[in-house]
């Protein structure tokens, strides 16, 4: 089964790889034409023009922009995304110090989404004709219009303010440290034997990887609930029927399986979503991760992390998309024929 | 009664969407005359009031001050002026950006609509919020960057969509009748597939309207958007989750007012797929 597969994943991979390549050149495009000059800004305030101008070739500045993002790809390929201009630090290190926290959110989050989202799409199916589900779809309406920020926001004034009940800033309580390791909290707390660190963590991660996750659920409910529509309409089910099968067997083992898949496919564009959307969450929880480090970076104009935080997103949204696309591609052995 | 009303208006939602979006557009456009106060007075000995119907409230403010002594209602109508410029000039940008693509990838096909897809998987494979903050780096902040960055952005929404239903019609007999007939590629793609694809584009344009509402309080929210001096619902939500503890009503509004705004827009569009009778997936809505 895999060798069929396996081909068409590369080629997916290769085309992801050139996706990158475009992107990357897109990101340095429009973040050199800003009014900002990072020569003026790596160098003292107290530097002289001439200064400012040897950094400039420097730093290759003088260059065309194509040249400039050559040399950038060399370094790049290197492992040398530069230095921040804030922190003064290796951009690299930066962005690897704060992705793990963005990715056990995004995970999370895509964890609660799946489910609810199977859950509701199921349930709308079920009730399919009924008062119950034109009241379901008017609430994922109302899901809908809530974007995960004011989801965020509410939560924080329902269990943070009103019912004291979670934290809402950060990754651990003040007094813990983290523990050394991947980075990945609930992964390290568990690996150091620390169960307080561990119910601290999954405390933190309540309410972000809840607002994320239902803000983008009721898409993925809709879904479920149009492609179980459609596949109902199929000869196979009638026949399931005849044949005198249950529905629930019907619906679980004989109907699932093809109303998965267009839901599948939505769910790799949402996932990408959803790893954006991460940014806005953790500005509003204080999250130590990769939009906050965006976030900041944006206000202190630090271009080489924005660049190199762009491209982060963009990788791990490619990643995301070429994992679902071959998940798709091992479930749906129609496709693996050409 | 009902049938005085033309067939897309005998729909509950369209007409709850389009009854808040008149709301929001009539507070938008007589703000001046709305509000009761400006919005930018600031009262530093009346900071922090509670809404009316709380204790302690000024009946003169009725949903309150802020940290700056404002009236919370004032801004809220000033602030639907950002909201509405935006969600109408952004989402008929990129409506005209994303649908010139789309009937020209579905029309042509060959090398312009792979060129037109490779161009859309590039744009996919940006978070949208990315891509809007990068650009606003890059455009510098005010209102006519916020409103391209969201054109930028969302073009592909529409391309996408649309695309494949003109690729359907584009496949019928009465487009190669009109060929045959020998019109010229520029009257079948206006007089013949426009028409065919209208309802869908109405609807999409709907549904972006309130994509275009959440991306500009997004901006504002991380100070992106306009200047400070013009109010803006997601200026409000940042400037309110500093006092959160201090008045969680001021952060309250403004979120509703956004939460409104855009079921507003979304219900118009359900309610239009409805009654326009739209073959729209739901993976194309997406």
């Amino acid at each position: 089964m895999m060798t069929g597969v396996l081909p068409l994943v590369g080629r997916r991979l290769v085309a992801s790889v050139f996706i990158l390549l475009i992107v990357s050149f897109l990101l340095f495009v429009v973040l050199h034409v800003l009014p900002v000059d990072p020569a003026a800004m790596s160098v003292p305030p107290n530097a002289t023009l001439a200064e400012i101008e040897a950094k400039r070739v420097e730093m290759g500045l003088d260059r065309p922009l194509y040249v400039q993002y050559g040399i950038w790809l060399g370094q790049v390929a290197h492992g040398d995304f530069g230095t921040s201009i804030h922190f003064r630090r290796g951009v690299l290190g930066l962005v690897m110090a704060t992705l793990p926290a963005t990715i056990e959110l995004a995970l999370l989050s895509m964890i609660v989404a799946t489910v609810l989202g199977l859950a509701g799409g199921l349930l709308l199916f079920h009730t399919r004709g009924t008062r119950t589900e034109k009241a379901i779809d008017f609430g994922s309406i109302l899901l809908l219009s809530t974007p995960e920020f004011l989801w965020a926001l509410f939560f924080i004034l329902m269990f943070g303010v009103a019912l004291p009940l979670l934290p809402f800033t950060g990754r651990l309580d003040p007094n813990m440290s983290l523990p050394a390791g991947t980075g990945f909290l609930l992964f390290d707390s568990l690996y150091a034997g620390r169960p307080d660190i561990f119910w601290s963590a999954v405390r933190h991660l309540i309410m972000p990887s809840l607002a994320l996750g239902i803000a983008f659920s009721p898409t993925i409910m809709r879904v479920l609930r149009s492609s179980f529509l459609d596949v109902y309409q199929e000869d196979y089910i009638h026949l399931a029927r005849l044949r005198g099968l249950s529905e629930r067997r019907i619906l679980l083992r004989h109907a699932l399986k093809n109303a998965i898949l267009p839901t599948l496919s939505l769910m790799g564009v949402q996932f990408g979503f959803l790893f954006g959307g991460t940014l806005l969450v953790e500005v509003i929880y204080s999250y130590p991760g990769l939009g906050n480090l965006m976030v900041d970076a944006v206000r202190n104009a630090d271009l080489p992390i924005i660049q190199a935080v762009g491209l982060a997103y963009c990788v791990v949204v490619l990643m995301i998309n070429t994992i679902v696309d071959s998940l798709y591609l091992v479930l749906n052995p129609k496709l693996r024929l050409r | 009664m009902r049938n005085i009303l033309p067939p897309w208006l005998r729909s509950a939602r369209v007409i709850i969407g389009l009854s808040i979006i008149a709301v929001i557009a009539l507070c938008a456009v007589f703000a001046p005359l709305l509000a009761p106060h400006d919005p930018n007075e600031q009262n530093l000995l009346t900071t922090f009031l509670p809404p009316v119907w709380a204790q302690g409230a000024d009946s003169a403010y009725l949903l309150g001050t802020d940290s700056l002594g404002r009236d919370v209602l004032s801004r809220l109508i000033y602030g639907a002026r950002v909201a509405m410029m935006v969600a109408v000039i952004a989402s008929f940008g990129a409506m005209v950006i994303g649908a010139t693509l789309a009937y020209l990838a579905g029309y042509f096909g060959g090398r312009i609509d792979s060129l037109i897809g490779r161009a859309v998987d590039v744009w996919m494979s940006f978070p949208p919020v990315i891509m809007s903050l990068i650009l606003m780096v890059g455009l510098g902040v005010g209102l006519r960057n916020v409103i391209l960055a969201i054109v930028i952005v969302d073009w592909t929404r529409f391309c996408r969509v649309l695309r494949s239903e003109v690729l359907v019609v584009a496949s019928k007999d009465y487009i190669a009748a009109a060929r045959l007939v020998g019109f010229s590629h520029w009257r079948i793609i206006t007089r013949e597939i426009i028409p065919a694809s209208l309802p869908l584009l109405i609807t999409l344009v709907s549904l972006e309207m309130g994509i275009a509402v959440i991306v500009e309080a997004v901006l504002s929210f991380v100070g992106l958007s306009v200047s400070s001096q013009t109010p803006a619902w997601g200026q409000m939500i940042a400037d309110a989750r500093q006092y959160i503890y201090d008045s969680p009503w001021n952060l309250l509004f403004p979120a509703l007012t956004i939460f409104f705004a855009v079921f507003g827009f979304n219900m118009l569009g359900d309610g239009l797929r409805r009654t326009l009778d739209v073959r729209l997936t739901a993976v194309q809505r997406v």
